[in-house]
C-alpha cells in the first residue's frame, strides 16, 4: 500500500465516507414535493404510501405531485395537515420506492452530529451538516401546539429543505426539519411528535385543538385574596377579551374576571390553561373558578374545537 | 494520528498550496499552486497583466497572466514557484454529496483561513457546466482558493457564494481548461 493510500484510510476519510453513505441511504426515501410555485419542498416517504412534509410548503390542496429519487413523478393526495406543528401528510402509490428507516435507540442529544437531506427537483439529493444545538422542552409554537423535545439546529434550513428529514450519521431519520415554526430558527420535530400527528391526520384528516375563546393575562392578586386560596398564591389570570359566541362567553366568563383555577387546578400562568386545550379534551366540560368583584364564583365551560384559520 | 492532528495535517497540506493573489482590482483573492510554476485562480481575481502573489510563508512573487477565461471564471498564472509545493489533486467526478470538504483562502486579509463542511449538491450552472455546491462558509477573499477533500487533495476552485453556499469549479473542469490551453502536464 502506498503512503497516500494509507493516508486516505484515515479517521477523517472514514468520517467523510460515512457521511456520504448516510446521505445516500437517507436520500432513497426523500422526495421532492411539488405543491407551491417556484421551488419545490422536500418530503419523507415515512411509511409505505405515506409521505410527510412541512404543511406550510403545501400551498394547494389539489394537483400535488412528488418526484422520486429516480426522477419519476407520482400524484399525491393530501390526507391532512396540522398548521400548529407544520406537518402535512400525503398519500402516494409507494410501490418500488423504499420507506424511511428510523433511529431506533436513544433519543437525540445536544451536540449530536446530524445531516439534513433534501430533494428539490429531479436532480440528485442535497445535504447539509451540523449539530443539534439545543433541545427545547416543552416548547409552544406560535400556532398553539405544545411540542416536547423540539430540536434547535446549528444549521441553516436552505430553500426547499422544509419537510426534509434530519438524519443521524447512519442515515436514519431522527426528525423532520421546518423553518416555519420560529422565524429564522432551524428546528426539527422529534419522531414521537411526527408519528402522533401523522396517525391522527391519517385517521381524521385534522387535529382538533381545544378553544376557550378568551384572552388571558397573568395579574397580581390583592393580598386579602392570596390567603383565601388553597394553596395560597399571589397571581391569577385576568380575562382581557371574550369571544361572545365562544365557549368562555357562552359559559358566562366576563371581561375583568380573574381566573384562579381551571379544572380544579390552580392557574398562575397562561400556560397552565393548555392542558384543558389538548385534542382529547375537546367536547369536555371544565369548572373555571374565578373572582368577580372580590367574590369567588365557579362557572362551567364546555371546551370547543378551535375554529380553522 | 489523532483526529485533531489529522485535521491539522489536511489544513496544512491545503494551506501550503494556497497563495494570495493581488490583481488590479482592490482586495485580494486566492490561488492554488496547481503544479510547479503554474497557479490556478478565478478570472475575476487575476485582473491585469501582471499580478502579485504571496505564498503561505510570506514570499512575494510577480506572476504573469498566462490565460484567462471570464466565462468559465478561470485564470492561469505563471510564476517562479520553485519553493512552493504543488497541491495534491483529486478527480472531482468521484465526489459524493455528504463528503467532508475544506476551504482555504485569504478572506479579509487573513492568510490561510480554513472552513469546513460537506458537499451540498453536485449541480450545474445555467450553461450546463458542472458545479460543486458545498455547505461551507466562504468570504469574498476565498475566491480562487482550494476546496479540498478529507485527504487534503484539491477537488475544486472556490468561485462564489450562492445563497450562503460555496460554489466551486470542479477540478475536472480545471484540468479540461488546462488541456484546452495545452498547459496540461
Amino acid at each position: 500500500m502506498s503512503a497516500s493510500r494509507r493516508e486516505r484510510s484515515s479517521t477523517l476519510q472514514a468520517l467523510s465516507d460515512d457521511l456520504a453513505t448516510a446521505v445516500e441511504h437517507a436520500a432513497a426515501s426523500v422526495v421532492a414535493v411539488n405543491a407551491r410555485p417556484r421551488i419545490a419542498s422536500s418530503g419523507v416517504h415515512w411509511r409505505p404510501g405515506v409521505v410527510v412534509t412541512a404543511s406550510h410548503t403545501v400551498r394547494r390542496d389539489d394537483d400535488v405531485t412528488v418526484t422520486l429519487r429516480d426522477g419519476r413523478t407520482r400524484t399525491a393526495a393530501l390526507a391532512g395537515r396540522d398548521g400548529a406543528t407544520d406537518i402535512a401528510v400525503l398519500k402516494i402509490d409507494g410501490s418500488g420506492t423504499p420507506a424511511a428507516s428510523f433511529a431506533e435507540h436513544g433519543s437525540p442529544k445536544v451536540g449530536h452530529v446530524v445531516l439534513q437531506v433534501g430533494r428539490t427537483g429531479a436532480g440528485g439529493a442535497s445535504a447539509t451538516f451540523g449539530v443539534i444545538g439545543a433541545i427545547l422542552e416543552p416548547w409552544r409554537t406560535w400556532r398553539g401546539a405544545e411540542i416536547a423535545q423540539l430540536m434547535q439546529l446549528d444549521m441553516t434550513i436552505h430553500d426547499g429543505f422544509s419537510g426534509s428529514p434530519l438524519v443521524d450519521t447512519q442515515g436514519n431519520v431522527v426528525g423532520l426539519n421546518t423553518s416555519a415554526l420560529a422565524r429564522g430558527v432551524a428546528l426539527a420535530l422529534p419522531l414521537s411528535v411526527v408519528n402522533r400527528v401523522v396517525d391522527a391526520l391519517l385517521a381524521k384528516g385534522r387535529i382538533a385543538r381545544g378553544y376557550l375563546g378568551v384572552g388571558l393575562q397573568a395579574v397580581d392578586l390583592p393580598a386579602a385574596l392570596t390567603s383565601k386560596l388553597d394553596p395560597p398564591r399571589s397571581t391569577g389570570l385576568i380575562v382581557l377579551s371574550v369571544d361572545a359566541s365562544g365557549p368562555g362567553g357562552r359559559g358566562g366568563l366576563q371581561l375583568g374576571d380573574v381566573i384562579v383555577a381551571v379544572d380544579r387546578q390552580p392557574v398562575t400562568d397562561v400556560r397552565d390553561v393548555l392542558p384543558v386545550l389538548a385534542p382529547e379534551r375537546v367536547g369536555s366540560t371544565v369548572d373555571v373558578s374565578l373572582m368577580r368583584g372580590g367574590a369567588p364564583q365557579t362557572v362551567s365551560v364546555s371546551i370547543a374545537e378551535r375554529p380553522a384559520r | 494520528m489523532s483526529f485533531a492532528a489529522e485535521l491539522a495535517t489536511v489544513a496544512e497540506r491545503l494551506r501550503r498550496a494556497t497563495v494570495q493573489v493581488r490583481g488590479r482590482s482592490p482586495g485580494t483573492g486566492s490561488g492554488i499552486v496547481w503544479r510547479p510554476r503554474l497557479i490556478v485562480t478565478n478570472a475575476h481575481v487575476a485582473t491585469g497583466r501582471s499580478v502579485v502573489i504571496e505564498s503561505a510563508d510570506g514570499a512575494v512573487l510577480k506572476a504573469r497572466l498566462a490565460a484567462s477565461d471570464r466565462q468559465r471564471d478561470l485564470a492561469v498564472l505563471e510564476a517562479d514557484t520553485e519553493g512552493l509545493l504543488p497541491a495534491e489533486l483529486a478527480a472531482s467526478d468521484a465526489l459524493k454529496v455528504g463528503a467532508l470538504v475544506f476551504a482555504v483562502g485569504n478572506p479579509l486579509g487573513l492568510s490561510g483561513a480554513v472552513t469546513t463542511g460537506i458537499v451540498y449538491s453536485l449541480a450545474r450552472t445555467r450553461r450546463g457546466a458542472p458545479l460543486i455546491l458545498a455547505d461551507v462558509r466562504l468570504l469574498p477573499g476565498n475566491s480562487g482558493g482550494p476546496l479540498g477533500d478529507a485527504a487534503g487533495r484539491v477537488v475544486g476552485v472556490n468561485t462564489m457564494i450562492l445563497r450562503g453556499l460555496a460554489a466551486a469549479i470542479p477540478s475536472d473542469v480545471v484540468e479540461r481548461f488546462l488541456r484546452d490551453l495545452r498547459l496540461a502536464a
